[in-house]
């Protein structure tokens, strides 16, 4: 009995200490082999064992059970990354009870010896054990009851598609455009010449190439800056003064404006493709993109074909990001 | 000769004079005058590329606070070229420190365009920019001998409190520092309940409009620095005002135990809500439940069904002696300027409103009340405040997830818009606070959006009224009323169903600032459910579910005790 004692105060010291002082040690920002989540659980289940093996703690089986139990859960609701959504980790959890099980009764005698202080419940010889379990059960199946039978109701989830198909063609001021094959005609600096790594790692533009000092002197930084001048006189608000998604008026609006840091949004997309979005706005996306609670205004109300142009060409210079091209192995892909 | 307990005296006697000597100047030398920390030469260069990618945007080519967004923003961007910097640990209208325009560029100027740079730039470039942003102020000099700063000690917070949400200050206190905000006049300029409704007419040093800062939404505090409830922010910024802006120090006015106390005084105005760490607001409540009434609801605002603090009740309990439903709650609903159609507006004074609503099953009506924080309301009639609810118009026509365009519907999907137009009654916007508030003169005028340029009069009203409304020491308070259902014959009411998820958004409109039409503030779209009554099955399910697991347990110790006794008797093995 002082060995379960010992493993338990083992168990919940190690992963106290484990969860919150090496955890948060082995999630550094930058991947790495060594350090990261996956490592650290591994540590985890060698610290686990290794305790048990040392000190030959020899634990019954339903301790063993129960440790293997709660690893899973820790694994599956803590340390496996990207966070699963809970059906999922019901799922998971169900599969990994089973197996638990299977290990528990891998054997009769230990079938035998993981049934024997349930069984002693049971009839009584536990006394006391047998009179709480079987007073608090019931009151706990009484609660269960009651909360589920009242009424709860929680803000429905809405699924939308992020960036939809776009269209083959587009009218923006009157002219019709093939979206295949549609340049931003200010992009005259064409391969990302203007990056370089810069202290800190950051795309900065070169020496004697900024907006603003550099606009009368480079036609490609005049571009630029003009359509600096219209992100930050129209689309600050939403998507940032850091082109992040979090303008002072973003949290207002579901759904949340696009982050262009983001690899997820305008790296991948082509300048048509943002030619298309940024005329037509929200209104003009299909109905899986819920264009109705989209923010997103059709520009083409406000600004001028051109001011659309150069204003996806700062968002590329700023972000550091090259869009998408129609080069051969890319071109297949449409706009998704 | 000395005995032992007089060495150890004498001893101490020594160490202490010791600790004088050596102590006293350094002490004193805290608080004395020290040069400004210099511009540092060889950061300029990374510095003014940094600038000049990321800062210029707004602050300007010359740090005149003129970049292309300033014009559009409220709260315009700081004008660098006078050196008054906000956010300081110095005497007024000293220069700052370097760690404080640090600070500053690293968190961020919460309720302002300013957004936290730390996750963006790396530690050297911050420090970098500073410097940059340091050689920008024209009319002073860093290096200048004359230049001073006193640095200031504000002591340590007395109640040991921790955030994030800094509760635990002692009553006693924080009724000293009430006490220490009315001797000090702070409503002069904060109104009476701290809401910032004092003062309509303050300039900045540039000239442009400035308002109070409405302590009752402290995570725009500018100086909170991401840490929205702390105490700190507001004895530091009383401690050493806030250069540019009407604020003066209270330095050697309060004492620093009582500027604390008023600090604790001002934050506990302020709701405890959950804060998104990278908006620097409140997480919206996007699904507002009406609670169930079998009885007629009352339009009493003092009436317990209208009871709920603001404060999520997850972080702050209902105060002693709560007398309100127990599950009532306000609901936060963010607001942002309408800027995607139309006559656009970059400058709403309306961030945000607080809904609860309750409904009642003998009258088949339900009740909406929206409250709001406004400074100041209108005084020209042509120009009356409003706020509005909408509600898709033909919500049985609507499939899955399907809604009206949420800038006053479109086309195909009507919106239905209750909109409450009023003017306060007996008011001057430079009033003194009153603590009785003001009555309202409304009108209702009921909606049909086609979108935002087809926007008309309902023929036949849907009968929805204002019942109860309010403005008290800067807040807003409008109780809508509509049956659930309603004649309808031109199909375009909204018919509100029980237990189901209706969207609705919000509009505003302050008159003050001559918003009117789409020039509004402007909500995305939210749920709102009629909470069905608790099912009668409450009451008997669970005692019927919790005898019968107990009679399977027994059945279960039953088979459990024969089965060991057939296997001592050799039946089964």
């Amino acid at each position: 009995m002082n060995n379960v004692v010992k493993g338990i105060i083992l168990y919940v010291v190690g992963w106290a200490a484990f969860h919150y002082g090496l955890f948060p040690q082995m999630q550094p920002k930058e991947f790495s082999w060594v350090a990261n989540r996956y490592v650290y659980f591994l540590l985890f289940v060698a610290y686990c064992i290794g305790f048990n093996l040392v000190l030959k703690l020899k634990p019954p089986i339903a301790l063993n059970g129960l440790a293997v139990w709660l690893m899973g859960l820790y694994f599956y609701k803590a340390v496996l990354y990207p966070p699963i959504p809970w059906t999922l980790l019901i799922t998971y959890m169900m599969l990994w009870t089973i197996g638990t099980f299977l290990y528990i009764s891998q054997d009769p005698v230990t079938f035998a010896e993981f049934r024997k202080p349930i069984v002693k419940t049971v009839i009584g010889d536990y006394k006391i054990a047998r009179i709480i379990t079987f007073i608090a059960l019931p009151v706990l199946v009484m609660g269960a009851t009651y909360k589920s039978l009242q009424p709860r109701f929680e803000e429905p989830v809405e699924l939308r598609t992020v960036h939809p198909a776009p269209p083959a063609t587009t009218k923006v001021h009157g002219k019709s455009y093939t979206l295949e094959g549609l340049q931003n005609p200010f992009r005259t600096d064409e391969q990302d010449n203007y990056v370089d790594g810069g202290p800190g790692g950051s795309a900065l533009p070169i020496e004697g190439k900024f907006p603003f000092l550099d606009a009368d002197k480079h036609e490609y930084m005049k571009a630029v800056t003009e359509g600096g001048t219209i992100f930050f006189e129209n689309c600050h608000y939403c998507h940032g003064d850091q082109l992040n998604g979090l303008g002072m008026f973003s949290h207002v609006f579901n759904p949340t404006p696009a982050n262009f840091i983001d690899p997820g949004t305008i790296a991948m997309l082509r300048e048509s493709f943002l030619f298309w979005r940024v005329s037509k706005g929200g209104p003009g996306l299909p109905n899986e993109s819920t264009p109705w609670s989209s923010a997103m205004p059709p520009w083409e109300e406000h600004l001028k074909t051109e001011e659309i142009w150069k204003v996806i060409l700062f968002e590329y210079w700023y972000t550091g990001w090259h869009p998408r091209t129609f080069d051969e192995e890319s071109s297949s892909g449409g706009g998704e | 000769m000395l005995t032992e307990p007089r060495k150890t005296v004498r001893h101490f006697l020594v160490a202490l004079a010791v600790m004088l000597i050596v102590g006293l100047p350094s002490t004193l030398l805290a608080q004395e005058a020290q040069p400004p920390d210099p511009v540092l030469e060889d950061k300029l260069e990374l510095g003014k590329r940094v600038y000049f990618k990321r800062c210029v945007w707004c602050h300007g080519v010359e740090g005149g606070g003129d970049g292309p967004s300033a014009d559009r923003l409220f709260t315009r961007p700081r004008n660098f070229i006078q050196g008054t910097f906000k956010i300081r640990w110095t005497d007024s209208g000293e220069l700052p420190l370097d760690r404080n325009l640090i600070d500053t560029v690293k968190n961020g100027l919460p309720g302002s365009a300013m957004p936290p740079w730390g996750e963006v730039l790396s530690n050297e470039e911050i420090v970098s920019v500073i410097q940059f942003v340091k050689t920008l102020v024209q009319d002073r000099d860093f290096a200048d001998e004359d230049e001073e700063v006193y640095v200031q000690d504000f002591g340590k917070n007395p109640w040991g409190t921790t955030g994030p949400y800094h509760l635990g200050v002692p009553q006693e206190d924080i009724d000293a520092g009430k006490e220490v905000f009315l001797q000090n006049k702070c409503f002069e300029c904060h109104g009476g309940e701290g809401r910032g409704d004092g003062n309509p007419t303050m300039k900045d040093d540039w000239g442009f409009p400035i308002f109070a800062a409405d302590w009752q939404q402290c995570w725009n505090f500018r100086g909170s620095r991401r840490n929205h409830y702390d105490p700190f922010n507001v004895v530091r910024t009383i401690s050493t005002g806030l250069n540019g802006t009407p604020m003066p120090n209270f330095k050697d006015k309060i004492t620093i135990e009582d500027r604390w106390k008023l600090a604790a005084f001002v934050n506990a105005l302020c709701p405890r809500k959950k804060i998104d760490k990278l908006t620097n607001k409140p997480v919206p409540d996007f699904l507002i439940q009406s609670r169930f009434t079998e009885g007629p609801v009352s339009t009493d605002l003092s009436d317990p069904m209208w009871q709920a603090p603001d404060d999520d009740p997850g972080i702050k309990s209902r105060p002693d002696g709560y007398t309100g439903k127990e599950d009532q709650k306000w609901h936060y609903v963010a607001m942002a300027g309408q800027i995607t159609r139309g006559d656009r507006n970059f400058k709403p004074k309306v961030d945000n409103l607080w809904v609860m609503s309750n409904w009642s099953e003998e009258e088949q009506a339900v009740y909406y009340l929206v409250e709001f924080h406004n400074r100041f309301l209108s005084i020209d009639p042509a120009y009356p405040d409003g706020v509005a609810m909408q509600w898709p118009g033909q919500l049985e026509d609507l499939f899955g997830a399907e809604k009206p365009y949420f800038i006053y519907g479109d086309s195909k999907k009507p919106v239905d818009v209750w909109k409450a137009n009023f003017m306060v009654k007996n008011y001057n916007d430079t009033n003194a606070p009153e603590p009785n508030g003001y009555d309202l003169d409304v009108s209702v005028q009921e909606q049909v959006g086609r979108g935002f340029d087809a926007i008309t009069e309902k023929e036949t009203a849907g009968g929805v009224q204002v019942v109860n409304s309010k403005y008290h020491q800067g807040r807003v308070k409008i109780m809508f009323k509509r049956s659930l259902k309603t004649e309808n014959p031109d199909k375009t009411d909204v018919q509100i169903p029980v237990q189901t998820f209706v969207p609705v958004s919000f509009l505003q409109w302050s008159g003050w600032d001559k918003e009117h039409d789409e020039h509004m503030a402007i909500s995305t779209w939210y749920y709102t459910i009629l909470v069905p009554p608790d099912p009668a099955s409450m009451l008997y399910m669970p005692p019927i579910l919790g005898v019968a697991f107990f009679g399977f347990q027994m059945w279960l110790v039953w088979m459990t005790k024969r089965t060991r006794r057939m296997a001592a008797e050799g039946k089964v093995k």
